[in-house]
């Protein structure tokens, strides 16, 4: 008999590194496909199947912003900027020009990419607090550029995006497959999350690689991961622009779903949302930036949902409650975060991880 | 090795099951969408054969809600004034879901995706970016909504049921006020102080449409933020200008301070503040003494509580019977004249025995003109391309005994130049 | 009326808006200097603190002056016990997890505001309100020479503190060197607490200065906060006198831009005053990367 070392004792890097290593992450990567594959067809609801459409998109640029903030350590305020930017392009490109979903997708990310990489230099001379504040600058010049470019942007009026959700002859805004009507909700929904996955799985490739140790070696100290050989002037300027095209592409699937965007939607709230997105999910974990995602996302749908339920609410216009939804929300929103931050600063992701380390090692967990 | 294998076989399981699951899975579009040829409508969606379900999506929290929270109440007084009275056709009642979209447009596109399928029409979407982000899927669902905004681009819209007066024609009929009754000369010194947005822009249109029909040019322009704290600049310019009459578009807690710091730096020119600008609060503030002096408000209908009109008789009354607690409020009048125009819209639909979203786009054409009682001009509806806003506005001045604070000035008035400015469909 | 008046009109509603964000730029220094945090509920602690005085002032019908006074009390409470129940949770954690903290918190105290106070725009009963002193020629608001007035003396009440008292000397310790400050048997949790009373309670003034004009206060006076930030920056986010400097900078540049957009600034789109703070903050931090009186760090591998 062969005798088998025990599936959790790991005898290399390689190992380690691997992306789907252990037989319950294939199993689990088969339910996450299924689900995704399937959820649409058996939630049909329209309110529903937006909320996750919104999720998913904001999954993305969460993954982003955290490639930037979680790897690399440079913190951000700026990602609203680059996802308005790429929903202008995804406008022009997909809108004005017709031209098909992966060139005005690739476009957006190519735009976002140049301009992370005009911003990316200013981080090679500010460090921590300075550069926060700076890029809370650039969602205030951006929406100074939002408002006065209106060619391209419709100005204060916003402009309507036709950019379409087609490839070739399929279109995920009527799919039809085998006699079967789907609708758009329903296409945009498998065009987000299998954009999801397949971002996820670039940025997580990034991440197990030399370039995202060499993030991390610049974000725990950037001269230290000079002294051992990583050039952290090159990796700072390339952290942002694949966080910011990454972000573009966020905002083009955006301005695509919603048709219409207007300057008033990249505000610096939506900065700090990601980033209590990528907290509240997990620093430095590309899992963590979709758990948050949904979690943020679909919390508020929850609450609003079930706000009459809860005592003190008030849920239509003449209700005399303590609290409103959306006061109620945005509560809840900050309290998360605090308390994450508090008791559980690896987010989401560090209780998962718990959770499984408790059961890999089960029964002798403790 | 194996493990790979069971991870190809389990994704292999996943594949197959998900063709069983979708073969059933579509979400067809022939939901819901019946709807009798004569005689009782058939039921649809938001139409169960008793109760008209109609959409609201509004903020009712945020800085917004201030807006959101009188208008849905308009709403509000006026269908439960209509129930008492039977109904729609004198049988179905309506019933309103309401939304809050806290100002925010994908807020707004996930409540109408949660309410679409119950509702057979949007009787409020507030905001103008909210209105346009669910405009597209207005149209792809062929859904009728009322848009609680006054832009000029909504006239031509089908699946739009505006009303009242667009902010170009108030701007345009201020002029002819200033002009004629007011006083001034095309040869003084006109000037404006919009604020940097789509609402701002409208206003800003008309003056430069009135400027054009009457001949002068506008001297200076001055744009601001929402939520300035300082006005000293655009106060220094407009007075370093000579403006002798400036035109605001503003909201009241901006208007305020523009009209504070123009107090302190002694600058008093004719002002004409667009209807928004105002609230009755302004009245009772420190501002007042030079608000009843120097600022004139042009908006629509009469004075709140004026008797001799008939429509203000009955919302007064209506307000009394259903929402006691209302304070006086344009907004409120304005939801309530909106819900007139979709009861119009909805009384047609029944007697054409059809209340699908279809029926009801089709009685949107059909209604002719609404007559508001006096509390806005009358509407000439019809396809979109024909309608015809009211083109009258009426001047208020700031009279802190009424009681929303404004005594009318100059009731209805309707200029030529306002009745010549046309609406053209935007491209959105 | 000529250019120069126009021109004094503008430095002198630049003074006005530059003590305001002095005031809040320099809470942000006080609690920066001692804990090593940005802290961006400093806008809620404003709001807060101008709400605490519209309840003394309008609803207890208590005497402005005093009602200032207790509004600055109430909100240094608030801000200590803010300090005590989360950011001493925090202390040793990583620069980015305590932004994050107070940008939490943030979202907590506003709709806490609007859920007691509402929505609606409140008029606090002031006595300065819209009434001016005509000097020379020139019209001054009489609210915009008190807004200056009480800076300049809270400025240097600040300065006094730190140069003359054992507490703020203790301070200064605590800043310089937390554990050297320690071993003298200096209470570094009290010197946290009492910076971020002194954070909440100038806030409170800034917050209370700011909705005595005609406009009253609603809940969006929290975002002067962030217009507020160029001017901590611009000073160097570790130097008081910095933020002075830099609120006055920053307060002059925005009204003077603001007052010449028509003839100066129209290339550049409509309110270009809007964006010049962030502007002139990038321009000087490319030059000076810790703010102009800011100290550079020396950093060890």
């Amino acid at each position: 008999m062969k005798v088998k070392p025990h599936r959790n004792l790991v005898r290399g890097y390689a190992q380690d590194l691997r992306l789907f290593g252990s037989p319950a992450a294939k199993a689990g990567l088969a339910a996450m496909l299924l689900v995704l594959l399937v959820l649409p067809t058996i939630v049909q609801d329209d309110f529903w199947l937006s909320v996750l459409i919104y999720s998913g998109i904001t999954a993305i640029g969460a993954i982003g912003l955290n490639l930037l903030t979680g790897y690399c350590g440079q913190i951000s305020l700026g990602h609203a900027f680059f996802i308005g930017a790429g929903a202008y392009c995804a406008a022009l490109v997909g809108g004005d020009l017709g031209l098909p979903l992966p060139l005005w997708l690739l476009a957006s990310a190519a735009t976002g990419a140049v301009l992370g990489g005009l911003i990316g230099p200013f981080a090679l001379r500010l460090r921590g607090h300075y550069l926060a504040i700076v890029t809370l600058g650039l969602i205030f010049i951006g929406e100074h550029l939002w408002r006065n470019l209106t060619a391209l942007t419709g100005g204060n009026n916003g402009t309507s995006v036709l950019a379409q959700p087609r490839i070739g002859p399929v279109d995920l805004g009527a799919l039809e497959i085998a006699g079967e009507n789907y609708s758009r909700n329903q296409g945009y929904f498998w065009l987000v999350w299998v954009l999801v996955a397949l971002v996820a799985l670039l940025a997580k490739n990034l991440a197990r690689t030399r370039p995202g140790r060499a993030l991390c070696a610049v974000r725990d100290h950037d001269q230290a991961a000079e002294v051992i050989g990583v050039r952290a002037g090159r990796y700072k300027i390339g952290a942002f622009m694949v966080s910011s095209a990454i972000a573009s592409m966020a905002g083009a699937l955006f301005g695509s779903y919603q048709q219409h965007v207007s300057p008033d939607d990249w505000t610096l709230l939506l900065s700090i949302q990601y980033i209590a997105i990528i907290i509240v999910g997990g620093l430095g974990t590309i899992f963590g930036s979709i758990l948050g995602a949904v979690f943020v996302g679909a919390l508020p749908a929850l609450i609003d949902e079930y706000s009459s339920a809860i005592p003190g609410v008030a849920t239509d216009a003449g209700g005399d409650g303590f609290i409103s939804v959306f006061a109620l929300n945005q509560a809840i929103f900050g309290l998360l975060i605090v308390l994450f931050l508090v008791f559980e600063p690896r987010g989401l992701a560090g209780i998962w991880f718990r959770v499984k380390a408790y059961f890999k090692a089960w029964p002798f967990s403790y | 090795m194996r493990s790979t294998n069971k991870g190809v076989r389990l994704a292999a399981a996943a594949l197959g099951l998900m063709l069983a699951v979708s073969a059933c899975g579509g979400a067809g579009e022939d939901d819901g969408a019946g709807g009798g040829k004569a005689g009782a409508p058939g039921n649809t969606a938001g139409f169960d054969g008793k109760t008209i379900k109609l959409g609201v999506i509004t903020p009712l929290s945020g800085t917004v809600a201030v807006i959101g929270k009188p208008l849905t109440s308009g709403n509000e007084v006026w269908f439960k004034a209509l129930n008492a009275k039977g109904g729609i056709g004198g049988k179905y009642k309506v019933e309103l879901a309401e939304e809050d979209s806290q100002y925010k447009t994908d807020v707004a596109v996930q409540k109408y995706n949660k309410i679409k399928g119950d509702v057979a029409a949007f009787a409020q979407v507030l905001g103008t970016p909210s209105t346009l982000a669910v405009l597209p899927q207005l149209r792809t669902d062929k859904i009728l909504a009322a848009p609680a905004s006054l832009d000029a681009f909504w006239v031509r819209e089908d699946n739009l049921l505006p009303v009242g007066g667009p902010y170009q024609v108030q701007a345009i009929n201020a002029v002819d006020y200033y002009l004629s009754d007011g006083g001034g000369s095309k040869d003084d010194v006109i000037c404006t102080m919009i604020q940097d947005d789509v609402y701002g822009e409208a206003g800003q249109q008309g003056i430069d449409f009135a400027a054009e029909k009457y001949g002068f040019s506008v001297a200076n322009t001055q744009k601001f933020k929402l939520g300035t704290e300082n006005y000293a600049g655009q106060i220094g310019a407009l007075a370093g200008a000579k403006c002798q009459m400036v035109f605001l578009v503003a909201t009241p807690s901006d208007a305020a301070k523009i009209w504070g710091t123009a107090a302190q730096a002694r600058f008093a020119p004719q002002w004409f503040g667009q209807s928004p600008s105002y609230t009755g609060a302004l009245a009772e503030s420190a501002i007042a003494p030079y608000m009843q002096q120097s600022v004139l408000i042009v908006a629509e209908g009469t004075e709140w509580g004026d008797e001799s009109v008939p429509g203000m008789k009955q919302m007064v009354d209506d307000v009394a019977k259903y929402a006691p607690e209302e304070k006086p409020d344009y907004y409120f009048a304005f939801g309530y004249n909106q819900a007139r125009a979709m009861t119009a819209v909805l009384e047609k639909a029944v007697e054409n025995g059809d209340l699908s979203r279809e029926g009801v786009l089709k009685a949107s054409t059909e209604i002719g003109t609404v007559s508001f009682e006096g509390l806005s001009g009358d509407y000439q509806y019809g396809p979109a391309d024909q309608r015809n806003p009211p083109r009258a506005s009426t001047i208020f001045k700031v009279d802190p005994t009424k009681p929303f604070g404004l005594a009318k000035v100059k009731y209805l008035l309707e200029s030529d130049a306002a009745k010549e400015f046309e609406f053209k469909k935007a491209d959105l | 009326m000529g250019h120069v008046n126009a021109f004094l009109t503008n430095v002198f509603a630049g003074l006005a808006l530059g003590s305001t964000y002095a005031l809040v730029a320099l809470g942000f220094v006080v609690i920066y200097k001692s804990t090593g945090v940005i802290n961006f509920a400093q806008g809620g602690l404003l709001a807060l603190g101008a709400y605490f005085g519209y309840t003394f002032a309008s609803n207890l019908a208590i005497a402005f002056g005093v009602a200032i006074l207790l509004a600055c009390l109430a909100a240094a409470a608030a801000g200590a016990s803010v300090e005590r129940l989360v950011l001493r949770r925090m202390v040793g954690q990583p620069p980015f997890a305590v932004i994050m903290i107070t940008i939490g918190l943030l979202f907590v105290i506003e709709p806490l505001i609007t859920a007691i106070w509402g929505f609606d725009s409140l008029p606090i009963k002031n006595p300065w309100n819209i009434r001016t002193v005509e000097v020379g020629g020139l019209v001054f608001g009489v609210r915009d020479l008190w807004t200056i007035g009480l800076t300049a003396a809270v400025v240097v009440a600040f300065f006094l503190f730190f140069r003359f008292t054992a507490f703020g000397l203790a301070m200064r310790a605590t800043a310089f060197d937390p554990e050297a400050a320690l071993a003298q048997g200096i209470s570094a949790r009290r010197v946290y607490a009492v910076s971020w009373a002194i954070a909440a309670a100038l806030a409170a003034l800034a917050g209370i200065t700011l909705a005595a004009g005609p406009a009253g206060l609603s809940p969006s006076i929290s975002f002067i906060a962030f217009a507020a930030f160029p001017a901590m920056i611009l000073g160097g986010l570790d130097s008081p006198a910095g933020a002075v400097l830099g609120g006055l900078v920053i307060g002059l540049a925005e009204a003077l831009t603001r007052g010449y957009q028509d003839e100066l600034f129209s290339w550049a789109g409509s309110n270009v005053s809007v964006i010049v703070p962030y502007l002139l903050m990038i321009l000087i931090l490319l030059i000076r990367p810790y703010g102009l009186l800011g100290t550079k760090d020396v950093r060890r591998i």
